[in-house]
C-alpha cells in the first residue's frame, strides 16, 4: 500500500468516524428523551397517555420508515438551515442525526420496558415522583439496556454513514464506492471493507464490554 | 390505625373480575394483621388499596386519621412515606448496592448524606445485614434479598409496614428467619404490620387477629385464637382444614366408630375432659393423635379420637365436649 492510498484510508476513516460519533452523541441526545415519553406514556406506564403515545410513535415510525438514501436528500433544505450547507462531512451529520434519533429512541424505549415493574412499583409505594421514578429508577436500572442501544445505534450509523457520499460526505463507504467501484481499485474495497469491519467489530466489542460489566456489577 | 370503609374494587375488561366487593375493616395499631385467602382471593388488592398502589373504586380508607382515599397526587406521595411495603418478589433495585437500595427511601426524603450512613448502618444491624452492605441483590439469597426489603421498607421510620407475602418465595428456614424478623419489628418499634399470605401457618406463628378473604369478600375478622378455633366462615374452614390436615395427619383406615377432631383452647387444653367424659357416658376413646401447640402464648390443643358406643352414649358424650367449650369437628361417622 503506497502513501497516498493509505493517506486517502485515514482520511475517509476520520470522516467516517467524525460523522458517526458526532451523529451518535447528538442521537442520544434527542433520542433519549423521546425514548422515556414512549416508555412512560405506553399502557400501564407511569404516566400512561395513549393519545401521546400514539402521536410520538407516529411520528417515530415515518421517521424510521423513510429510506436513508432519500431522507439524506428530503431534508436538504433543513440540513442547510441548520449547518449553513447541504455538502460536506459536517451537513452529512444532520440526516444521520434525523435517522437515528427515532431508530436510539425505539431502542430506549425497549430498554426502559423491560425494567421490572415490581421495582418500579416500590419506588411508587415509598412516594417517589415520576421525575424521580425515571432518573432514580428506569435509567440506573435499563443502564446495560441503554449502552447497548447506543452501540447497535452507532453500528448501524456506520451503514448509514456509507452513503454519505451522495452528498459529499466523505467517509469509507464514499471511498468503496469512489476508488474501490468505480476505478476498478479491488486493493481499496478490500482495505476499506477492513477498516470498516474492524470498526464495528471494535465497537461492538467496547459496548459489550461496558455493558457486560454494568450488569454483573448490578 | 387502619380503617377500610366499604372498600370495592373492580378490574374491567373482557372476565370483568370483582376483586373487592365492600369490605369494611378496623386495623388496630400495634398490631400484626394477617389477612388470608386463597390465590385469587383479593387480598393483595385489598394490601395496595391501603397506600392507593390500587385505587378502590368506591369506598375509603383512613390511615391514622387520614383519608388516604381523597388525597390530591403530592399529600399522597407524602402519606406514603408514612407507608413501608414489602413484596414477595423483593423488588430492590438491581443497580443499587444494599447500601444503595435501603438508602434510597432516606435520599427521597432528602436526608444529608452522613445521616444516611448512620441510618443505613443502623438498619442493616436491625436485620443482621451489616457485612452486605456493598453486595448488590444478585449477590444475596432470597432471605437476604428480603431483610433488604424489610430495612428499605423500615427506613423512613414509618407507622405502618404493609407486607405483600413475604415470605412466600422462601425456603421454610428462611420463612421462620423472616417472620420473626418482623415480630421482632413489632415488639421493638411498635409497629402496626399488615401482611397478606396464603399460608395459615404464618398467620398463627406471628399474626395478632385475621381477615379472611374469599372471593373479594370478607368472610371473618378477628383474633386468631378465636378465628382458629371458632371459624363462623366455610372459607375459613377450609383453609384451616388444610392446614390442620398438613399439621394433624389422619389415620389412613377406615373408623369404626365416630371420628373427631378436637379442639381445646387456653385453659381447657390444661383440663381432664376426655377422661370426665369416659367415665359419666361409658364411652371407648381412641386417641389417634394429640398435639398441643402455641397460639399467641396461649395453649391449644387438638385430639383426634375414635368414639365407640351406643349411638346415644356418643350422642351425650359430644354433647358433653360441646357444653365445655372444647370446639368439636365430626369428621367420618
Amino acid at each position: 500500500m503506497n502513501a497516498a492510498a493509505l493517506n486517502l484510508l485515514w482520511q475517509a476513516t476520520q470522516e467516517t468516524l467524525l460523522m458517526v460519533g458526532s451523529a451518535t452523541v447528538l442521537a442520544v441526545l434527542g433520542g433519549l428523551p423521546i425514548g422515556i415519553l414512549l416508555a412512560i406514556t405506553a399502557p400501564e406506564g407511569i404516566l400512561e397517555n395513549s393519545w401521546l403515545n400514539r402521536l410520538l410513535g407516529a411520528v417515530v415510525n415515518l421517521g424510521r420508515s423513510i429510506p436513508f438514501i432519500i431522507l439524506m436528500v428530503a431534508i436538504i433544505p433543513f440540513t442547510r438551515k441548520v449547518v449553513g450547507t447541504s455538502i460536506g462531512t459536517t451537513a452529512a451529520i444532520v440526516p444521520l442525526t434525523v435517522a437515528a434519533i427515532p431508530f436510539f429512541a425505539r431502542l430506549v424505549e425497549g430498554a426502559l420496558r423491560e425494567v421490572d415493574p415490581g421495582v418500579i412499583e416500590a419506588a411508587q409505594s415509598m412516594g417517589t415522583t415520576p421525575l424521580q421514578i425515571i432518573y432514580k429508577v428506569l435509567l440506573p436500572e435499563a443502564l446495560p439496556g441503554l449502552v447497548l442501544a447506543v452501540t447497535v445505534t452507532a453500528v448501524n450509523l456506520v451503514g448509514y454513514s456509507a452513503m454519505a457520499g451522495a452528498i459529499g460526505g466523505g467517509g469509507l463507504g464514499d471511498l468503496a464506492i469512489r476508488y474501490g467501484y468505480q476505478r476498478f481499485r479491488g486493493d481499496v474495497m478490500v482495505q476499506t471493507i477492513a477498516v470498516l469491519v474492524l470498526l464495528v467489530q471494535g465497537m461492538q466489542m467496547v459496548g459489550d464490554k461496558i455493558a457486560q460489566r454494568l450488569f454483573q456489577r448490578s | 390505625m387502619i380503617q377500610l370503609k366499604n372498600v370495592s374494587k373492580t378490574f374491567p375488561g373482557k372476565n370483568e373480575v370483582h376483586a373487592l366487593t365492600g369490605i369494611n375493616l378496623t386495623i388496630p395499631a400495634g398490631q400484626i394483621y394477617g389477612i388470608i385467602g386463597q390465590s385469587g382471593a383479593g387480598k393483595s388488592t385489598l394490601l395496595r388499596c391501603i397506600n392507593m398502589l390500587e385505587r378502590p373504586d368506591a369506598g375509603e380508607v383512613w390511615v391514622a386519621g387520614t383519608p388516604i382515599t381523597s388525597l390530591g397526587p403530592r399529600e399522597l406521595r407524602a402519606a406514603r412515606r408514612q407507608m413501608g411495603m414489602v413484596f414477595q418478589q423483593f423488588n430492590l433495585l438491581n443497580s443499587r448496592t444494599v447500601f444503595g437500595n435501603i438508602a434510597f427511601p432516606l435520599e427521597l426524603n432528602g436526608m444529608p448524606k452522613k445521616d444516611i450512613r448512620k441510618r443505613v448502618e443502623e438498619l442493616a444491624e436491625l436485620v443482621g445485614l451489616s457485612d452486605k452492605l456493598e453486595a448488590f441483590p444478585r449477590q444475596l439469597s432470597g432471605g437476604q434479598k428480603q431483610r433488604v426489603g424489610i430495612a428499605r421498607a423500615l427506613a423512613t421510620q414509618p407507622a405502618v409496614l404493609l407486607c405483600d407475602e413475604p415470605t412466600s418465595a422462601l425456603d421454610p428456614e428462611t420463612t421462620a428467619a423472616v417472620l420473626r424478623l418482623l415480630q421482632t419489628i413489632n415488639e421493638r418499634l411498635g409497629l402496626t404490620i399488615v401482611l397478606v399470605t396464603h399460608e395459615m401457618a404464618v398467620i398463627q406463628e406471628i399474626c395478632h387477629s385475621v381477615a379472611v378473604l374469599e372471593e373479594g369478600r370478607l368472610q371473618e375478622a378477628g383474633p386468631v385464637t378465636e378465628v382458629f378455633t371458632r371459624p363462623q366462615s366455610q372459607a375459613t374452614q377450609r383453609l384451616l382444614q388444610g392446614f390442620l390436615a398438613a399439621r394433624f395427619s389422619l389415620p389412613q383406615r377406615q373408623p369404626d366408630g365416630t371420628f373427631l377432631r378436637l379442639t381445646f383452647l387456653q385453659e381447657r387444653a390444661n383440663q381432664p375432659l376426655i377422661s370426665r367424659m369416659i367415665r359419666q357416658h361409658e364411652v371407648e376413646v381412641n386417641i389417634l393423635f394429640g398435639r398441643i401447640d402455641q397460639m399467641q402464648g396461649s395453649p391449644f390443643g387438638m385430639l383426634l379420637v375414635e368414639l365407640r358406643g351406643s349411638p346415644e352414649q356418643t350422642a351425650a358424650a359430644l354433647r358433653f365436649l360441646q357444653e365445655n367449650e372444647v370446639e368439636v369437628e365430626v369428621l367420618h361417622q
